[in-house]
C-alpha cells in the first residue's frame, strides 16, 4: 500500500471534501525513474528524476471541475487548495445534457504484482556497464555507431473517492533497453529491444545475439528496394503492437463507434471483422502485459475480449462517454493491457521465413498513423532489421518502405500466427511514467499487404 | 520552507559553485516557479474537458568530463541533493565516454524576457472564456454537422535560468491555443470533418484577446460549416501526380516534419536515432546540400507573435535569427552549444561557426534537448492564392492534416487532409474529399516552385511537438506562406 504518511494526507483532504459536502475523486501518481541515453557510442546523458503528482476532480450534479499539481505534495496545504481549486473551476462550469457518472472504488485493490525494488533502484553503472559490454562485443573498433537508451522505474498509482472509503493502490517498475547500431558507410541501423518488470528483463547476451544473428546479411547484402504493390509481408513483434493498437483505436473505442467515426461503425457483435485466427483481448490479469487492475473510475479491470475469432466482441466505454450514450462503462479510463492471441505456427524468426517461403520481414513499423480511421486505413514505414525473404531464408536487408493499408485487409489475410508470445513495451514518458504493454505473437504472415512507396536508403 | 526567489538564487548559486569546484565544465538550472495550463473543451456543447494543471519544481544539468548528468525535483528543500544527484549522473555518464561535449567559449548574459501581451489568461475568469466557447459552439451548429468541437487552451511558464557562467535570465511565456472543429458521416459512411486553429501574422499580442478575436477565431465557425457541408457532397479524390498547392494550415507540418526535424543538430548527429530518428543531412552536408528550389528560404526566426519565440534558450543564449536554408541551399542547422565541436569534427571543416538558440525544456523535470523554434519559410514573389490558382493548370489546395506517417530520417513521409479544392485551367472548381499525399523531402522541396506573398503568410501556433528521451512535448511556431510544388503523387492507389 501507499506510503502510510502520503496515504494519510490524501484521505485527510477526501475527509474535508466530504465534511464540506463536496464529491470529488483524487489520484496520485508518483515516479521514480531514470535513464541513460546512448549517442555515437558513448552515454550522452544520464538523467534521474522523482516526481509526484495529485489529481482532483470535483463533480457538482452535472458540472465536473479538475486540478492536477505537479510540485510538493509532502504536506496537506497543496492538496486542500488544489481541492478548493476544482471546486471553483466546477462552481463556474455549465451543466452537461447528460448525467455524469461519478467515481466510486468497486473493490479495495492493493497490487504491487511486477514490482522490483533492484529495478527501480538500478543505479546508470550497471546499465552503462552492460551496453559497454555490448559496444565491445558487436563494434569492436569502432566499426558501427552505437546509439540508445535504457529508461528504467517505478510508477505508484492511487486513486480514491468521496463515494466510499475503498482504495486502489498500484505500484510497479518497468524498463526498457534499445540500442542501433548504424553502419558507416552504407547507412544501415539494426537494433536490439528489451523490456520487462524486472532486472532479469535486461542482458548484454539477448543484445549480442540479436546483433549477432542480423549483422551477416546487413554486412553481405545490399540493400533491396521492393515493387510497389501487395506482397507477403512477416510483422514482427513491434510492428505487431502499432498494427494492434491502431486496429483497436480506429475500431474498438465506444465514442468513435457511437459518432460513426470507426471502421465498425454500424457492425453489430458477432459480425465477421478479420480472419479467424485473430483474437485479441484487454487481458490486465495476463502476464504477458503490465496489468492495470483499476481504472481512474474506480472500476476492478477485468478480462475483456474485443475480437475472438475474427469477430467483433466488444467496445470499449470510457465513462463520460458510456454516461452520455447510456451504455455501461468497461473499465478503460485509462490504459489497456491488449493481447493478440498467438497461433499455432512454429517458434522462431527463421520458421517464420521458411513458413513464408517469399515475402518482406517487417519487425518495426515507424511513425504510424490513420489517414482514414473510418475505413481502419493505416500507413507507417519499415525501419530496423526489416529483410527480403526469399526461398525461405534472408537474401538482402530491405530499403525503408511505406505500409498503407486497411487493418481489416491485413488481418483479413492472415496467413500464419507464431505459437509463440512477445512483449512489447509501448510505454511514453510524455508528462508522466506510463508503463503499458501489449502481448503479441511473436510474428504474424498477412498476404496482399499494400506497399505504397520505397526508398533506396535505410 | 524555501519559496522565494532570492533564496532559492541563493542555493542556486552556492551550488553551481560547489559543481564546478567538483570538477564540472558546466552547470545549469532552470528554476520553473510556474508552469502552468488550462484545458476547455466544449464537446456538442458539453462542457467535457475543463482542468488546470500546475507544476513547480527545479531540474538541474552538470557537464562532467564532456557527458551530462540531469536531475529534478519538486522538493524546494532538496535543492543541493539535486545538484548531487546531477554531478552522480554526470560522473556515471562520464564512464563510457565519446565525443566530449563542451560548451564553447563562455557567454554570461542576464536578461528578461515578456511576451506581448494584453490581458492575462490567468486573469480571465472562467465564465468570460466559457461564454466565447458557448458564443463560437452555437455558431457551428447546423443540422448537417454532426459533432462540434472547440478547444481552449492557454499555457504560462515562468522560468528562472542560471548557469555557472553567470548567466541569469527571468522569463515568461504566455500561449494562448484555440481550435474548433465539425465533424459529420457521409454517404459511404466516412468521418469528414474541418477544423480551425487559431494563427497570427506574426504581429500583435498573444493573450486571451487572441482567442477573443473574432477575426482570428470564432468567425471561422461559417466558413467551417460550409466546407463541412461541400464535403458531404464531394467526391473522392482520386489518385495521381499533380500540382499540390499547400494552404499554411498543412503547409506548416510539411516544414515541421520535412524542415525542421531534419535540421535538429541532435538528429543530425545521431542522438535520436534509436527513438524518433536521425536525419537524412549529415554534418559534411551543411552548406552544400540543395535542399530545394531557389524558391524555397527558411529561417528560424524572431516572430513576435508566436510559441516559438522566447527570448532565450534553456541554455540562456539570446533567440536571435538564423537562416537554415538560403534559396534552396542549406546554410545552417538548429544548434545548441553543447553540439557545436561535435558537427565540425564529424563533418571535417567547420560547418556551424555560431551556436543556434535552439536548446529547450519542456518542464522543470526535462534536460534542454535540440528543439524548433519558429522555423518559417519566408514569402515569395508570386503573388496570393488567387494568383497562384490561376498559374495553376491541374492541382489540389490542400488544408489542414488528419494524419501524419514520416520515415525514420524524415527522408519520405505521407500526408491525409481534410479537404481539397481541386484546381483546373487556373479555376478552383470543385471540393474533394479523402485527400492525400506522399513523397521523399529533397524531390518534394525541388519542387517548391511558387511560393506566395506576405498576404498569404501565418504563423501556426504548435503546442504538441514530441522529441526526445525522456519525452517531451514543446510549443513550437512556424510561419508559411502559400506553398505550390509541381507533379506530386496524391490519392490513394487500389
Amino acid at each position: 500500500m501507499l506510503e502510510p504518511r502520503v496515504r494519510e494526507l490524501l484521505c485527510a483532504v477526501r475527509d474535508d471534501a466530504r465534511r464540506e459536502g463536496i464529491q470529488a475523486e483524487f489520484s496520485f501518481h508518483r515516479e521514480r525513474s531514470s535513464l541513460i541515453r546512448l549517442g555515437n557510442s558513448a552515454v550522452a546523458l544520464s538523467t534521474s528524476e522523482e516526481l509526484t503528482r495529485f489529481g482532483v476532480e470535483v463533480q457538482d450534479g452535472r458540472r465536473i471541475g479538475s486540478y492536477s499539481l505537479t510540485g510538493d505534495v509532502t504536506s496537506a496545504e497543496p492538496l486542500r487548495r488544489a481541492l478548493r481549486k476544482a471546486a471553483e473551476i466546477c462552481a463556474a462550469s455549465p451543466e452537461k445534457e447528460y448525467e455524469p457518472i461519478f467515481g466510486a472504488v468497486e473493490e479495495t485493490i492493493d497490487d504491487s504484482r511486477g514490482f522490483d525494488p533492484a529495478l527501480e533502484a538500478m543505479p546508470p553503472e550497471e546499465k552503462i556497464g552492460l551496453c559497454a559490454k555490448v559496444i565491445k562485443t558487436v563494434g569492436p573498433g569502432g566499426a558501427y555507431e552505437f546509439s540508445g537508451s535504457w529508461t528504467s522505474g517505478s510508477t505508484e498509482y492511487y486513486y480514491i473517492t468521496t463515494a466510499n472509503d475503498r482504495e486502489a493502490y498500484r505500484r510497479l517498475t518497468d524498463g526498457r533497453l534499445v540500442l542501433a547500431i548504424q553502419e558507416q558507410q552504407r547507412k544501415w541501423e539494426i537494433y536490439s529491444e528489451q523490456a520487462g518488470k524486472d532486472t532479469a528483463a535486461f542482458s548484454a547476451e539477448t543484445a549480442i545475439a540479436e546483433f549477432d544473428s542480423l549483422l551477416p546479411i546487413y554486412e553481405s547484402q545490399p540493400g533491396w528496394a521492393p515493387p510497389l504493390g501487395n506482397a507477403r509481408v512477416i510483422f514482427g513483434p513491434q510492428a505487431i503492437g502499432e498494427m494492434t493498437m491502431m486496429a483497436i483505436w480506429g475500431g474498438f473505442i465506444g465514442r468513435l463507434y457511437e459518432e460513426k467515426q470507426a471502421y465498425t461503425s454500424g457492425k453489430s457483435f458477432g459480425e465477421p471483422l478479420f480472419s479467424q485466427q485473430v483474437s485479441i483481448t484487454d487481458a490486465p490479469d495476463h502476464a504477458g502485459v503490465y496489468g492495470m487492475p483499476f481504472d481512474f473510475n474506480g472500476r476492478r479491470r477485468r478480462s475483456f475480449p474485443l475480437v475472438e475469432n475474427g469477430a467483433f466482441r466488444g467496445l470499449m466505454y470510457d465513462t463520460r462517454t458510456a454516461a452520455k450514450y447510456g451504455k455501461t462503462p468497461t473499465g478503460h479510463d485509462g490504459a489497456a493491457d491488449l493481447v493478440f492471441a498467438t497461433g499455432d505456427a512454429p517458434a522462431g524468426r527463421a520458421a517464420a521465413f521458411e513458413l513464408a517461403g517469399e515475402g518482406l520481414y517487417i519487425p518495426y513499423l515507424h511513425y504510424v498513423n490513420m489517414p482514414e480511421p473510418s475505413k481502419g486505413i493505416l500507413t507507417g514505414s519499415s525501419r530496423f532489421n526489416a529483410l527480403c525473404i526469399e526461398g525461405g531464408r534472408p537474401v538482402s536487408p530491405l530499403f525503408s518502405v511505406r505500409v498503407t493499408d486497411s487493418v481489416v485487409n491485413m488481418l483479413s489475410h492472415v496467413v500464419a500466427i507464431a505459437s509463440q508470445p512477445a512483449f512489447v513495451d509501448i510505454s511514453t514518458s510524455y508528462a508522466r511514467r506510463s508503463p503499458e504493454a501489449l502481448s503479441v505473437p511473436e510474428y504474424l504472415i498477412c498476404d496482399n499487404v499494400r506497399i505504397s512507396d520505397r526508398t533506396e536508403t535505410f | 520552507m524555501v519559496t522565494h526567489y532570492t533564496e532559492i538564487a541563493g542555493v542556486v548559486n552556492a551550488e553551481l559553485r560547489r559543481m564546478t569546484d567538483a570538477g564540472c565544465a558546466f552547470a545549469d538550472a532552470r528554476y520553473f516557479d510556474e508552469s502552468s495550463n488550462e484545458y476547455l473543451m466544449l464537446y456538442d456543447g458539453n462542457l467535457e474537458g475543463n482542468g488546470a494543471e500546475w507544476e513547480r519544481g527545479i531540474g538541474v544539468r552538470v557537464l562532467y568530463q564532456g557527458a551530462w548528468g540531469f536531475a529534478a525535483t519538486a522538493n524546494l528543500e532538496a535543492i543541493p541533493s539535486c545538484f548531487d544527484r546531477a554531478l552522480a549522473n554526470g560522473r556515471a555518464a562520464a564512464m563510457l565516454p565519446g565525443f566530449p561535449r563542451e560548451m564553447g567559449p563562455a557567454r554570461p548574459v542576464t536578461g528578461r524576457f515578456r511576451p506581448p501581451v494584453e490581458r492575462d489568461p490567468a486573469d480571465v475568469p472562467l465564465s468570460e472564456k466559457l461564454a466565447l466557447m458557448q458564443d463560437i459552439d452555437r455558431a457551428l451548429q447546423a443540422p448537417h454537422v454532426a459533432h462540434r468541437f472547440v478547444y481552449l487552451r492557454t499555457q504560462r511558464h515562468h522560468i528562472y535560468y542560471w548557469n555557472s557562467e553567470g548567466t541569469e535570465i527571468d522569463r515568461l511565456q504566455v500561449n494562448p491555443y484555440g481550435h474548433l472543429r465539425v465533424m459529420a458521416t457521409d454517404a459511404e459512411g466516412r468521418a469528414q470533418r474541418r477544423t480551425h486553429e487559431l494563427s497570427s501574422n506574426g504581429q500583435g499580442t498573444r493573450g486571451f484577446e487572441a482567442l477573443a478575436n473574432d477575426d482570428a477565431f470564432g468567425s471561422h465557425a461559417e466558413r467551417l460549416k460550409g466546407e463541412l457541408a461541400d464535403l458531404l457532397a464531394a467526391d473522392a479524390l482520386s489518385p495521381g501526380r499533380r500540382s499540390v498547392i499547400l494552404l499554411p494550415g498543412q503547409g506548416w507540418l510539411q516544414v515541421h516534419e520535412t524542415i525542421g526535424h531534419a535540421l535538429e543538430l541532435d538528429r543530425i548527429l545521431g542522438y535520436e536515432r534509436s527513438f524518433m530518428g536521425a536525419s537524412h543531412v549529415k554534418p559534411e552536408m551543411i552548406g552544400t546540400l540543395r535542399y530545394g528550389s531557389d524558391k524555397l528560404t527558411c529561417r528560424a526566426g524572431v516572430t513576435p507573435n508566436s510559441p516559438g519565440t522566447f527570448g532565450y534558450d534553456d541554455e540562456g543564449s539570446p533567440q536571435r535569427e538564423i537562416v537554415l536554408i538560403d534559396k534552396g541551399l542549406l546554410v545552417n542547422v538548429l544548434s545548441s552549444r553543447g553540439d557545436i565541436a561535435e558537427v565540425n569534427a564529424a563533418a571535417g571543416k567547420t560547418v556551424v561557426t555560431e551556436p543556434g538558440n535552439a536548446a529547450r525544456a519542456c518542464a522543470f523535470y526535462r534536460p534542454p534537448i535540440d528543439r524548433m523554434p519558429n522555423v518559417n519559410i519566408d514569402p515569395g514573389q508570386d503573388g496570393t492564392l488567387e494568383n497562384i490558382i490561376e498559374a495553376t493548370e491541374d492541382g489540389i489546395i490542400l488544408d489542414y492534416a488528419n494524419s501524419w506517417s514520416i520515415g525514420p530520417n524524415r527522408e519520405h513521409f505521407h500526408f491525409g487532409c481534410e479537404l481539397a479544392w481541386e484546381v483546373k485551367d487556373g479555376v478552383r472548381t470543385r471540393v474533394l474529399k479523402n485527400p492525400s499525399y506522399q513523397g521523399h523531402t529533397l524531390e518534394m522541396w525541388h519542387a517548391l516552385d511558387m511560393v506566395g506573398d506576405s498576404s498569404t503568410w501565418r504563423v501556426a501556433q504548435v503546442p504538441n511537438c514530441g522529441k526526445g528521451e525522456p519525452n517531451q512535448v514543446m510549443e513550437v511556431g512556424h510561419g508559411v506562406p502559400v506553398m505550390r510544388f509541381g507533379n506530386v503523387e496524391t490519392g490513394e492507389r487500389s
